[in-house]
């Protein structure tokens, strides 16, 4: 039980990163990222590579996979930076999509549909598995810690103030002397990044990484946790990806229970509860359980 | 003569995404938002058209309005008791929604029917040829009901007071509110209709497929990317999108791999979109 | 119990982390399925399913295994291996479960393995990819699959059978496209016969009309599809419409009655297919008919048939329930020279005799090297005829 509580944790807090990231994109910058499940398998695939090809150790293999998926965050963000928003959604859910025909068709870089097994984790194979899932809950979770005080300042920061600007109408912000494209686009990168530093994570935690993980279910799960913690709200975020976890692990309790009904329509109902969930969500808690507070004037002057 | 057969070939497939692209293209001139629930409806669409068919021994042509009705009606009637509260807060909330109400049709799907594969009752019949050209009679077939409903459609629009209105509101929903159109009549017939016809597209798509509630999932990317081609919101654009979208999918395969091609269809998007940003028939700036 | 079970759930459903209650209790013995419910290998899954819970509920009514009963907890990998790893973490951790059985998608296979042999669960799949056999697991892999290898030097045997001379073979991709080809084509030319060429194609497609047209351009005898039901379907009427008449070639698991039967039999006439089998009146082949109601039973769930029985078998033979007891008893309940049997109670009664046993199962003889791989099988060979499968011979 200890065991599976702490591999949900280090799922949530994988997700949580993700979330982060989702939010920093859409909840500060305004701009929506459907392709979140390809960011995630570059920075995955980025670390995998590295140290069973390279021989990189892991703690230069996540920051590279960081510094790479950023950097496909910049060159989509240039790509797309003349679309307006519904068009971007649907480029960036076809890039996902992209990425995972790449990783599926270059074998002699991806290993194929096959995928890589055997990445390795901090210390796996010498501590027990429950030392090792303790260890890597724990650094987890200190990444997320540095993240949250980062991402908070930056939110408060003159920075964050000029993204919310955008957001909340392009137009202005580009009067007042902004350079709206520059922002965006720093902003996407940074977003991307944590997605990618959440594939990474992933990867070194499962050990393996394939075509197959990368679905685009990922990214309605991390929108699922951002819409329910609240747009543009960090804590939201982390809320979110605690809930979004444990509402899946939770109906697969449900769902074991119904033993009267065949298991594909337990897994149907099990589906169903979760978009539900969001359907119910959205409709009466439109901001999310913790809105977004936007700092006011006079608390930042001090 | 390869490159005619390939052509032909996509014109086919063309012909199969163009419906459900005018579904979802219609949805956003009048609503403004994408609709993702269009792959859950066009799964819809395909089952109410199998039993129709398996089930009840209608010929296809018969099972063609009442995938259209069954679609629109289901599309409407979830619409308005999930969706529609969330238009208020922005296109993104709504767009999130129908991602969800997608996964939830699907869901509905598997627990009625199971996940196993089912496939129309048809007969099957052997390509025309000429010379070396062959051509799918069921596919000129459906290419024909495809070309009938666009035409329905654009009379539609164009002569009836629901279609003026639908066009108007389109145009200008802010001028149209003032002239004393009903929204909410206009938005629900706007989704009907869109679903309707992404109804009718899940059953043209499933006559060749091995139908399973994933059907329109499988296929929906492609219907984004012609209504995204073609700008979003506009209806010759969809049509023209989805030609644009099904060449190019066979196109690529003179040159990559076939694993490749549901990528070269969306590297076209790019391209086309960095010259033209709201695609190629969207013009407006709403 | 399964009020207890019920009620600790709808706990668990309101405070997922709080329902600390033993879900294993020590007078059952826990045992998990998972199985792809829903994504691309949802098809398959359900009926998997099905033939494991008959066995073990023929095995509870009968009294159980070593006094206790079986409790089957069945969890869905979604086809995806991030939530095949979520559910055999709960099977593993909350179940206790000793052994997992039936994953299907090599993607799911690769990801679950490394938790498995960590923490000293079997490990029982159908998975066809060669790499899962290679992976360190330390014994706790059962593959009841033949190898890629194993099945595609069969299949150009068969080819070669019936008169190929000029072969073209179709792939959906997937971790064995490549390496099947290969071997293909090797026996193929070294039978000094044509191997025209290989198209893979993205199984997800609605149709594959302009890939087929590149392989019939160069007019095959014979095409040769590693397929999956649902391409197959697609594949095969488009294949009727171009007025190929040629031979035409699958594995079994993708030409399953359900095609035969949705498909008119114009279209599915003379199709060829081959699956792992054991000999022709196996009672257990009859039994799994039976159980799933048709007369061409999938060999995925002949499989998991078997991986439930043999894991009963072995929990009995060892004595105790924990994984390394299936691990140390599998093989000698599975090969040898003991009494021939072919279900689980039949074995059960054995055992309590202290009597030999090697289990005989619905998808072969179920003997197993030391990587996990099945050693030897024979495979049986259908032809569609006017909508339904004729055997032609099992070797």
């Amino acid at each position: 039980m200890e065991n599976y509580l702490i591999a949900m944790t280090v799922f949530a807090g994988i997700y949580a990163i993700m979330a982060l990231g989702m939010n920093l994109i859409w909840g500060l910058g305004g701009m929506v990222n459907l392709g979140l499940a390809g960011f995630y398998a570059v920075g995955a695939y980025t670390s995998a590579l590295v140290t069973t090809k390279l021989g990189l150790p892991i703690y230069l293999a996540v920051p590279l996979a960081v510094l790479v998926s950023a950097l496909v965050g910049v060159i989509v963000a240039v790509i797309t930076a003349r679309l307006q928003g519904d068009y971007l959604a649907i480029v960036t859910l076809g890039l996902a999509e992209l990425v995972r025909l790449t990783a599926s068709n270059e074998i002699w870089l991806t290993n194929g549909t096959d995928g890589i097994s055997g990445v390795p984790g901090p210390w796996r194979g010498v501590l027990s598995p429950t030392a090792f899932n303790s260890l890597y809950l724990g650094i987890v979770l200190c990444i997320i810690a540095v993240l949250f005080l980062v991402l908070s300042r930056l939110a408060a920061s003159p920075f964050g103030r000029v993204l919310r600007a955008i957001r909340e109408d392009e137009m202005i912000a580009a009067v007042a002397g902004k350079n709206v494209l520059s922002f965006k686009i720093r902003t996407f990168a940074v977003g991307c990044g944590l997605v990618g530093l959440a594939g990474a994570l992933f990867a070194h935690y499962s050990s393996y990484v394939a075509p197959d993980v990368f679905q685009s279910i990922v990214t309605i799960h991390v929108i699922l946790a951002v819409a329910v913690g609240g747009v543009g709200n960090m804590r939201g975020a982390l809320l979110g990806a605690v809930i979004v976890i444990a509402l899946g692990e939770a109906t697969r309790f449900l769902a074991g229970s119904l033993d009267f009904i065949a298991p594909s329509q337990a897994a149907a109902v099990r589906e169903s509860l979760i978009a539900l969930f969001l359907i119910v969500v959205l409709n009466v808690r439109k901001q999310g359980l913790l809105p977004e507070k936007t700092p006011v004037y006079s608390e930042e002057k001090r | 003569m390869e490159l005619v057969q390939i052509l032909v070939n996509g014109l086919m497939a063309g012909t199969l995404l163009a419906i459900p692209a005018i579904g979802f293209t219609t949805i956003f001139a009048v609503l403004r938002f994408p609709n993702f629930a269009v792959g859950g409806l066009m799964a819809i669409g395909a089952y109410t058209g199998l039993v129709a068919n398996t089930m009840g021994g209608l010929p296809l042509l018969a099972t063609l309005p009442i995938a259209f009705m069954v679609a629109g009606l289901i599309g409407v009637g979830s619409d308005k008791l999930m969706i529609s509260g969330l238009r208020p807060s922005g296109p993104l909330a709504a767009a999130i929604g129908t991602i969800a109400l997608g996964l939830l049709l699907e869901n509905a799907l598997r627990f009625v029917f199971g996940n196993e594969f089912r496939t129309f009752n048809i007969p099957p019949v052997r390509d025309w040829r000429f010379g070396d050209l062959r051509v799918p009679p069921h596919q000129v077939e459906n290419a024909t009901y495809a070309l009938v409903i666009m035409a329905v459609l654009f009379c539609f629009l164009m002569f009836t007071r629901s279609g003026k209105m639908m066009r108007a509101v389109a145009d200008n929903p802010a001028l149209a509110g003032l002239k004393g159109i009903n929204a909410v009549r206009t938005t629900d017939m706007a989704t009907f209709l869109g679903m309707g016809l992404a109804g009718i597209g899940g059953v043209l798509i499933g006559l060749d497929v091995a139908i399973d509630p994933l059907i329109g999932t499988r296929t929906m990317l492609a219907v984004f990317a012609a209504a995204v081609v073609g700008g979003l919101g506009s209806i010759p654009g969809a049509v023209l999108g989805a030609f644009i979208i099904g060449l190019g999918e066979e196109l690529a395969l003179l040159a990559v791999a076939p694993t490749y091609r549901t990528a070269v269809g969306f590297l076209a998007i790019l391209l086309i979109l960095s010259f033209r940003p709201r695609g190629l028939l969207g013009e407006r700036r709403y | 119990m399964k009020l207890t079970r019920r009620a600790v759930l709808s706990a668990g459903v309101a405070m997922p982390f709080i329902g600390r209650t033993a879900f294993a209790q020590s007078n059952t013995i826990a045992i998990g399925a998972l199985t792809p419910q829903t994504g691309a290998g949802g098809s398959y899954g359900p009926s998997m399913v099905k033939t494991i819970r008959a066995v073990v509920d023929e095995v509870n009514a009968a009294g159980g295994v070593l006094g206790r009963k079986i409790e089957l907890i069945s969890e869905n990998d979604e086809t995806s291996p991030e939530a095949g790893v979520r559910a055999a973490r709960k099977l593993i951790d909350v179940n206790k479960v000793s052994a997992i059985l039936g994953t299907w998608a090599s993607s799911v296979t690769t990801a679950v393995a490394p938790l498995c042999w960590e923490n000293k669960v079997m490990l029982f799949t159908v998975s066809g990819a060669d790499s899962i056999t290679q992976l360190p697991h330390q014994g706790f892999i059962i593959r009841t699959q033949p190898t890629s290898k194993l099945q595609s030097t069969r299949i150009a045997e068969f080819l070669l059978s019936r008169g190929a001379k000029r072969t073209f073979v179709m792939s959906a991709q997937t971790p064995f496209a490549v390496s099947g080809f290969n071997t293909v084509s090797e026996v193929l030319t070294a039978a000094k016969t044509e191997v025209l060429g290989h198209v893979i194609y993205d199984p997800a497609k609605a149709t594959f009309r302009s890939e087929l047209e590149q392989a019939i351009k160069t007019k095959p005898d014979t095409i040769f599809f590693n397929s999956y039901t649902p391409d197959l379907t697609t594949l095969l009427r488009e294949l009727y419409r171009l007025g190929y008449e040629g031979r035409k070639h699958t594995m079994a698991y993708a030409a399953n009655a359900k095609l035969l039967e949705a498909l008119p039999a114009e279209v599915t006439e003379g199709l060829t297919s081959m699956a792992p089998s054991p000999d022709v009146d196996s009672p257990v082949y009859k039994k799994v008919r039976d159980i799933l109601g048709t007369s061409d039973p999938d060999p995925y769930s002949c499989q998991t048939y078997d991986h439930i029985t043999m894991a009963l078998l072995a929990i009995a033979r060892a004595g105790e329930s924990s994984g390394p007891a299936i691990h140390g008893a599998v093989r000698k309940i599975s090969q040898g020279t003991g009494t021939k049997i072919s279900s689980a109670v039949e074995g059960l009664k054995l055992i309590a005799q202290k009597t030999e046993v090697n289990y005989e199962g619905a998808s072969g003889p179920c003997d197993f090297a030391d990587t996990g791989d099945i050693i030897t099988c024979k495979f049986r060979f259908d032809v569609a005829e006017a909508g339904k499968n004729r055997l032609l011979g099992i070797s």
